[in-house]
């Protein structure tokens, strides 16, 4: 054998071998791809903080208004939605700001988090560009390492621009490196979760979708614990969120419920390691079956397949919501009696008749917002469908482009109705089981039913999006699910004008049970709702198919 | 009558001129060869006949009507199978193509049973098991077991292996048996010189040479090969012989296809102990028009 092919294997076998070759390599690479992204996030984050420092100065300038203030974020619906709301005896704009703002900054660290590990591991497995990488010298592990190291860093530089900028608003040192803290290491830990649920399934949508599942019952868990009691319960302590509210940054300053979310994130990515080395690259951990040889007769219609391509998603969402919805309900009672515990002043403005239908009113809303998002969730099928060819295979039968992405429309909106029909249903059962008295049922069900029209208008938004932008439509749809939870419950807290309440369709409801029905709303509601289906449909047919 | 007629069809993404004036006919009853290689413009071709795509000039006429504005009538009449078949994951095989089918107008069970077992499809896995060239086979058995007029396959064998290429083959044959018009993408050239009836050669968005096989190797050369015992020095100078070479008595050039007559009566009087002519392979055609291109590559990645 000539010397120096005997060298260059030489020099091959003594490069790393393990199955984290290439690790730091990777890791620059998707810096490289996030490179807007990932300061985008952390922006908006700073944002965040930035907006609410100035704003709370500017709604409250003197003690007094702070003062009064605070029942919003004390009161049990307050504290669902806001936090522990640690330190409010005694307010100040620091503290207002950890307990009424803080939990969004971890939300927004976990979906952070969340989209990134799924955008460089299981999509790009799915993508079938994990093949051309893993064909390299590159280590088994090395994509999933990468992922997370980036993950880490992007945590890191959330964690001193919040810290930072908290500072800058003239908010105690500790205090803010505590929150800055808590809010990377929230991150961190739904990096961790989500190292395990891109194992699951070979679909990165499933994948995101299971670790929004894990987000969706820590926020719940967390928000019925705080419920119970101010400062949090022994349920808030199930959640991730509840531990990183209950650093109570400011009040008490925690360093130590860090270490939980840390220990989650650790855990979660070595269980991560662990099930991807038991599955081939490519494949899920459940496996396929075997399925029917011929379609059904419905199945052979566009409304037929879009059902069954759409079945799956509404399934998930649906008991997902309808379960959040009974075991909130199931809470009425607690709302109830926390009534007796509140200060004198306060229970004029919330009695616990006022409570309870305030309580319920929010209740609908919320079941509002997560069918806005099912609404959101469901109509990026049409995307997928245009962009993978699949459309275009579609569309090159005598099937119409309105029938198609019509039978799609009709789909998501007759499920977003049964998800708000069985919600209102499981919720009112749950309040009426709570109270033991069946007298709230009707206005339960009837309030949630009162969201279909606001909720329906999310779906037009969505198929005019689709119709004419397609490219902006995830971008432009979350947005509207994003604000108007927003606006559902900032915008007393920060004065927002009225102009931009109007902006969330779900505003324009009347707020059933506190006030009656009225039909004016829902009516313009579900007319523009149509319009924007139309005007979708009508884009549509004008553009091109599969066209980036 | 002719199914395709595109004039001057021009389409640009961008600053990116896919077609530049395509000119194309198809007639009825004819399988049409759509020669080129990636890049060229054929699927883009494709997806303006589908009315997928607007042409942004030129005429593009199906069956007499506009694609872009009677698509739903006209995809009655045709077929489709792309290059890159991609399916739901969760739909078995067998689903998916009778989703095709239905949606087409019906599927033709005894047919769709037949061609699975042909072509070797289980019906019964989930299309995200399939690799490509299974997944290529339910889109082929799904416009085959359908009742068209025209089938447009755009590199529709791309991912099959040869015996399920022979079987395709047969398939297609017996398509245009039945009258069916084809329109048939490809780089194989070999599955275009069996199957086709004519041609079309597709370069940067322009079709370079159309006509049949016999047609388009009247315009090139062909190659003799020949062992002579007399000295072939006057052969060099007659016009329409090219690359002239010779050793030891072989004797190899390349004759203009209007001069063969004159070449070989010339040649029979240099005392021919054997010959061996043959017309262009398509894959000379292919290169007479794209040899610039090709040795203009070879210039910058052929040097190692």
């Amino acid at each position: 054998m000539p010397a120096t092919v005997g060298d260059r294997t030489a020099t091959r076998h003594s490069a790393p071998s393990g199955s984290r070759t290439a690790t730091l390599t990777l890791a620059r690479f998707l810096l490289r791809q996030d490179r807007v992204k990932l300061p985008a996030w952390i922006v908006g984050l700073g944002l965040l903080v930035v907006y609410i420092g100035a704003a709370l100065p500017e709604l409250a300038p003197s003690e007094q208004d702070l003062a009064a203030a605070v029942p919003l974020l004390e009161q049990p619906v307050g504290r669902m939605f806001a936090g522990p709301a640690f330190g409010l005896d005694a307010p100040t704009y620091e503290r207002f700001f950890a307990a009424g703002y803080l939990l969004y900054l971890f939300l927004l660290a976990a979906l952070m988090n969340i989209m990134l590990v799924v955008r460089h591991t299981r999509l790009e497995e799915q993508t079938g560009r994990a093949e051309l990488i893993r064909a390299n010298v590159v280590g088994r592990d090395a994509p999933l390492t990468a992922a997370l190291l980036v993950a880490v860093l992007a945590d890191i530089a959330a964690a001193i621009v919040v810290t930072a900028l908290a500072v800058g608003n003239g908010f105690a040192l500790t205090g803010s490196l505590l929150v800055g803290a808590a809010t990377g290491a929230t991150g961190l830990a739904f990096a961790g979760v989500t190292a395990v649920t891109v194992q699951l399934s070979e679909s990165s949508r499933t994948a995101a979708g299971w670790a929004g599942v894990v987000v969706g019952v820590a926020f719940a868990l967390r928000g019925l614990g705080d419920m119970a009691e101010v400062g949090g319960s022994a349920l808030s302590w199930t959640s991730p969120f509840g531990w990183a509210s209950q650093t109570a940054p400011y009040v008490h300053d925690r360093w130590w419920p860090l270490l939980l979310l840390l220990g989650l994130g650790i855990v979660g990515a070595l269980l991560g390691f662990v099930l991807q080395n038991k599955r081939d690259l490519g494949a899920g951990l459940i496996s396929a079956r075997r399925g029917a040889a011929t379609a059904s007769r419905f199945l052979g219609t566009p409304l037929g397949l879009a059902w069954r391509l759409q079945r799956g998603g509404l399934a998930g969402w649906a008991a997902s919501i309808v379960a959040l919805g009974c075991v909130d309900g199931a809470f009425a009672d607690v709302i109830v009696e926390s009534a007796a515990d509140l200060p004198e002043a306060v229970r004029q403005m919330f009695g616990a008749e006022q409570l309870l239908t305030g309580y319920l009113a929010f209740l609908a809303i919320f079941g509002g917002y997560l069918t806005a998002a099912y609404v959101v969730f469901a109509a990026q099928v049409l995307r997928a469908e245009e962009t993978s060819g699949r459309a275009g295979a579609l569309l090159a039968t005598p099937v119409s482009r309105s029938a198609w992405a019509g039978s799609h429309l009709l789909v998501i909106g007759f499920g977003a109705a049964v998800i708000l029909l069985l919600t209102g249903v499981g919720t009112g059962a749950a309040v009426a089981g709570s109270l033991g008295d069946w007298q709230t049922f009707g206005d339960v069900v009837a309030s949630h039913l009162n969201m279909i029209p606001a909720v329906l208008l999310v779906l037009g938004l969505c198929a005019a999006l689709y119709g004419w932008v397609p490219g902006w439509l995830p971008a432009i749809g979350w947005a509207v699910v994003a604000l108007a939870v927003f606006v559902g419950n900032f915008a007393d807290l920060l004065d927002l004008p009225e102009w931009v309440r109007a902006l969330s369709p779900l505003s324009h409801p009347a707020d059933m049970p506190v006030e009656s029905f009225d039909v004016l709303p829902a009516l313009w509601l579900a007319v523009l709702a149509l319009a924007g289906a139309g005007i979708g449909l009508a884009g549509l047919r004008q553009r091109q198919i599969g066209v980036r | 009558m002719n199914v395709i007629e595109c004039a001057g069809l021009v389409k640009t993404f961008g600053t990116i001129r896919a077609l530049d004036g395509l000119d194309m006919t198809v007639a009825r009853g004819e399988v049409h060869g759509f020669l080129g290689p990636n890049g060229a413009g054929k699927s883009t071709t494709m997806r303006v006949l589908l009315g997928l795509l607007k042409a942004d000039g030129g005429t593009v006429r199906l069956f007499g009507s506009d694609p872009w504005h009677d698509a739903v009538a006209l995809h009655r009449r045709l077929a489709y199978v792309p290059g890159d078949v991609e399916l739901w994951p969760k739909l078995t095989g067998g689903e998916a193509i009778d989703v095709f089918a239905r949606l087409r107008g019906g599927v033709n069970r005894r047919k769709r049973d037949e061609l699975c077992e042909r072509f070797d499809l289980d019906p019964t896995k989930k299309a995200r098991t399939y690799s490509k060239g299974n997944r290529q086979k339910v889109a082929l058995i799904a416009a085959l077991a359908s009742d068209v007029e025209l089938l447009l396959l755009d590199e529709p064998t791309a991912g099959l292996d040869p015996l399920m290429e022979l079987v395709f083959q047969q398939a297609i044959r017996e398509a245009r048996d039945t009258g069916t018009t084809v329109l048939l993408s490809s780089h194989i050239l070999a599955q275009v010189e069996v199957l086709a009836d004519r041609i079309s050669i597709v370069r940067q968005g322009r079709i370079v040479e159309s006509g049949s096989l016999r047609e388009l190797r009247h315009m090139t050369r062909i190659t003799v090969e020949a062992e002579v015992t007399g000295s072939p020095e006057r052969l060099a100078a007659m016009p329409g012989v090219h690359d002239l070479r010779q050793t030891d008595g072989q004797v190899r050039f390349e004759v203009d296809g209007s001069r063969v007559g004159d070449v070989l009566r010339e040649l029979a009087g240099l005392g021919v102990r054997s010959i061996v002519a043959h017309p262009p392979t398509l894959e000379q055609l292919l290169m007479s028009h794209y040899g610039d291109d090709l040795s203009a590559r070879g210039a910058t990645t052929g040097v190692k």
